[in-house]
């Protein structure tokens, strides 16, 4: 009895384990196509890829854009005078404040703590500081 | 069914005492007579071996499969790649596209497989026009099984032939070279042939590099090679080649050439050799006017061999810079005459004799250290064996067998001697880099990689006044044309005659100038040749190479200094100023 029933508990193993194993191999099939078609496109985007680049370079080609800089622009080879270095930039010019156009004296009495804005410029080193 | 008193009262009268029906069955299948537990036995045990051997077999191909890898899935997608010869890109030293790969059909037939040959060649020549009918006919009425009828057709071709509906016409995807710049790397780059191999330039040195083996094992065929890089700076190229036409067209040259290199490592920058071709079609490279003249070509190079001459008068130490040499009349050398080209007629101090450019005084320093020295200096700065680099093509210097006196004074200013330009070039970035010999080359090389393959061969103090001699040739000699303000240029004119039916032309020159950028600490050296110019009004009628090649040389610094990444600086001092402060310590 016990032995007839190792034995069908065996035949079901069997038909479980075959069942998972046609799975396995139906979905690693599939995988394997999709990783072929994948590869197959990664190629044909790669190949767009450098026919594009070829193109983007054919386009900014020196000659072609000196060609048409000369047709559209007034711009010319940078001169020898035209270079400088950044420690020889003069610094920002100084901003003027425009005077308020209210009566600042009349501001002033009513309110000691408030300093008029003069219509001076600032000092060219304090400007960093604000 | 049988009652069970029948069957006892049987068994017991015969052991043999089966239904009928059974013991023939055994009767036929075993014989008379056997032992059916033995054979039963034997039977279990070949069932046993059988099964053994099959599951063997299985597990040995279940390994084999896990092994080997799933290379079968992944050629299966390639096998419309007939020709599998991918190339790497190759890029300018700032990542420019100077060379790649792009697919493209091409138009096969399989002759066996075609119908009607007629309809065939009617129907193809009406799309694809350049096919000729007659050949056309001759390669599909074959009974071959292939056939290559066009390679690289259009996109719309292929449409086109598709719609067709021929049978035995097919297409593969093949990989052509496309060279996005045209002609403006030519030479450097050189070419491919049909079937993408190179054969010309840095594509040939490629080939060599064991691409070639790659392509005969049929595993060239994914894109994924690793771009080279090469040296060249496409901007630099194109504003050197601009400038080069535009000499090449006002001076009526029948051919130009220029070279840019990094005095520090040996990079060559630029090259441009006018006539040139486009790759992209290169039947128009067998053209022998169109040669790389940099390095296949070898030319006498005039004056600026002086300062190859010079620069070892100073590193010997017998002449110094307050040498003085005798540079009247002319000097007679059996049946030659050496005269100087607008002589002084005076002694001439060294420095006087480099701007002048005084053929008799030149001679007569080579003169002084004799024929033995002059040889050894010109062979330590390689100027006598061929000078080969990663380019295929390369030229062995012309040098006289027998070299005697008059050779060393002839050779002294240039002339007796023909070089390829780049190994001129080579020599003299040695004489003002500090005296290091570095070979040229077209990759890109780090200042360590240069230094470890560099060898000393000047003093550095020579060095220093060569810089010094070129600048003063800048400011007050022949090169003053060159001279662009702000980038503190040095350098030396060459003139020579050319040799037609043996004799030198008084009316052929070839012209060079060599600058050095900038003369303090120089980082470029560039070089201008120009083949015949012809004087014009603005020039007063000269040809020679003050005229010419030395303005050509400045329009091309003021172009390419900024690119180069070179300051201008307007506060330096006169060269007599600066050979002051670098003996002084």
């Amino acid at each position: 009895m016990s032995m007839r029933l190792l034995n069908v508990c065996v035949l079901i193993l069997l038909v479980v384990a075959a069942i998972m194993v046609y799975e396995i191999k139906f979905e690693s099939t599939l995988r394997a196509e999709r990783v072929a078609k994948m590869r197959a496109d990664v190629r044909r985007e790669r190949d767009a890829i450098a026919a594009l680049r070829a193109e983007w370079s054919a386009l900014e080609n020196p000659a072609r854009v000196q060609g048409l800089v000369r047709r559209h622009m007034p711009l010319g080879p940078a001169q020898p005078t035209q270079f400088d270095s950044l420690d020889r930039l003069p610094a920002r010019p100084p901003t003027v404040v425009k005077p308020p156009r209210e009566d600042a004296i009349a501001t002033m009495i009513e309110n000691p703590d408030f300093t008029p804005p003069t219509g001076s410029v600032f000092a060219p080193g304090r400007f960093d500081a604000r | 069914m049988e009652s069970p008193a029948q069957t006892g009262s049987q068994s017991a009268a015969a052991p043999s005492a089966e239904p009928w029906r059974r013991r023939f069955m055994r009767t036929m299948l075993y014989g008379r007579n056997v032992d059916r537990a033995a054979k039963a036995k034997a039977r279990v045990g070949l069932a046993i071996a059988g099964f053994s051997v099959l599951y063997a077999i299985i597990a040995v191909r279940l390994v084999m499969f896990a092994v080997v890898p799933e290379s079968n899935i992944a050629r299966r997608t390639v096998t419309k790649d007939a020709v599998a010869t991918a190339r790497p890109d190759i890029l300018d030293r700032n990542g420019m596209i100077l060379a790649t790969d792009v697919r493209t059909p091409s138009l096969f037939a399989e002759p066996r497989r075609i119908i009607d040959v007629d309809e065939a060649v009617e129907l193809l020549t009406a799309v694809v026009p350049d096919l000729d009918s007659n050949e056309l006919r001759d390669r599909i009425s074959t009974r071959r099984g292939f056939a290559w009828l066009k390679r690289e057709i259009t996109a719309k071709q292929q449409q086109d032939i598709w719609r067709l509906g021929l049978p035995g016409v097919g297409f593969l995807s093949e990989n052509k070279r496309v060279y996005p710049n045209h002609a403006e790397v030519s030479h450097l780059i050189g070419h491919v042939n049909i079937d993408n191999q190179g054969i010309a330039g840095i594509e040939k040195w490629l080939d060599g590099r064991g691409l070639a083996a790659l392509h005969m094992a049929g595993l060239a065929a994914d894109r994924l090679q690793r771009p080279v890089n090469l040296a060249v700076d496409l901007r630099v190229q194109h504003a050197l080649r601009d400038e080069l036409i535009f000499a090449a067209e006002k001076f009526k040259v029948k051919a130009a050439a220029g070279l840019i290199v990094d005095v520090d490592t040996g990079e060559i920058v630029s090259m441009v050799s006018l006539p040139d071709y486009d790759p992209n079609s290169p039947k128009q490279a067998n053209d022998p006017l169109r040669i790389n003249r940099l390095t296949t070509g070898v030319f006498e190079l005039g004056s600026t061999f002086k300062a190859l001459t010079t620069a070892m008068a100073l590193d010997s130490g017998k002449i110094n810079l307050n040498s003085t040499f005798d540079a009247r009349g002319s000097l007679r050398y059996g049946k030659f005459n050496i005269s100087d080209y607008k002589g002084k007629n005076r002694v001439l101090t060294v420095p006087e004799i480099f701007i002048y450019s005084s053929n008799i005084g030149t001679a007569k320093m080579a003169l002084a250290l004799g024929v033995e020295h002059h040889k050894w200096f010109l062979k330590k700065l390689g100027q006598l064996d061929r000078l080969r680099t990663e380019l295929p093509e390369s030229a062995e210097p012309l040098v006289p067998k027998k070299w005697g006196e008059l050779n060393t004074v002839t050779i002294a200013f240039g002339h007796g001697l023909s070089i390829a330009p780049l190994q001129a070039v080579a020599g003299i970035n040695a004489l003002v880099n500090g005296g290091l010999l570095i070979p040229p080359t077209f990759l890109k090389r780090s200042k360590e990689e240069a230094r470890a393959i560099a060898k000393q061969v000047v003093k550095p103090e020579t060095s220093d006044k060569m810089r010094y001699l070129m600048r003063l040739n800048a400011e007050r000699g022949t090169s003053t044309r060159a001279e662009v303000k702000g980038y503190y240029v040095g350098g030396k004119t060459g003139t020579s005659e050319k040799v037609v039916n043996g004799r030198y032309a008084r009316n052929k020159l070839l012209t060079t100038f060599t600058a050095i950028l900038p003369a303090d600490k120089p980082r470029y050296q560039i070089l201008i040749m120009l083949d015949e110019p012809q004087g014009l009004k603005e020039t007063h009628g000269y040809a020679t190479s003050g005229w010419n090649a030395a303005p050509t040389a400045g329009r091309v610094i003021a172009r390419v200094a900024p690119m180069l990444g070179i300051e201008p600086r307007f506060d330096l001092p006169p060269a007599d100023q600066l050979i002051l402060a670098r003996v002084r310590p």
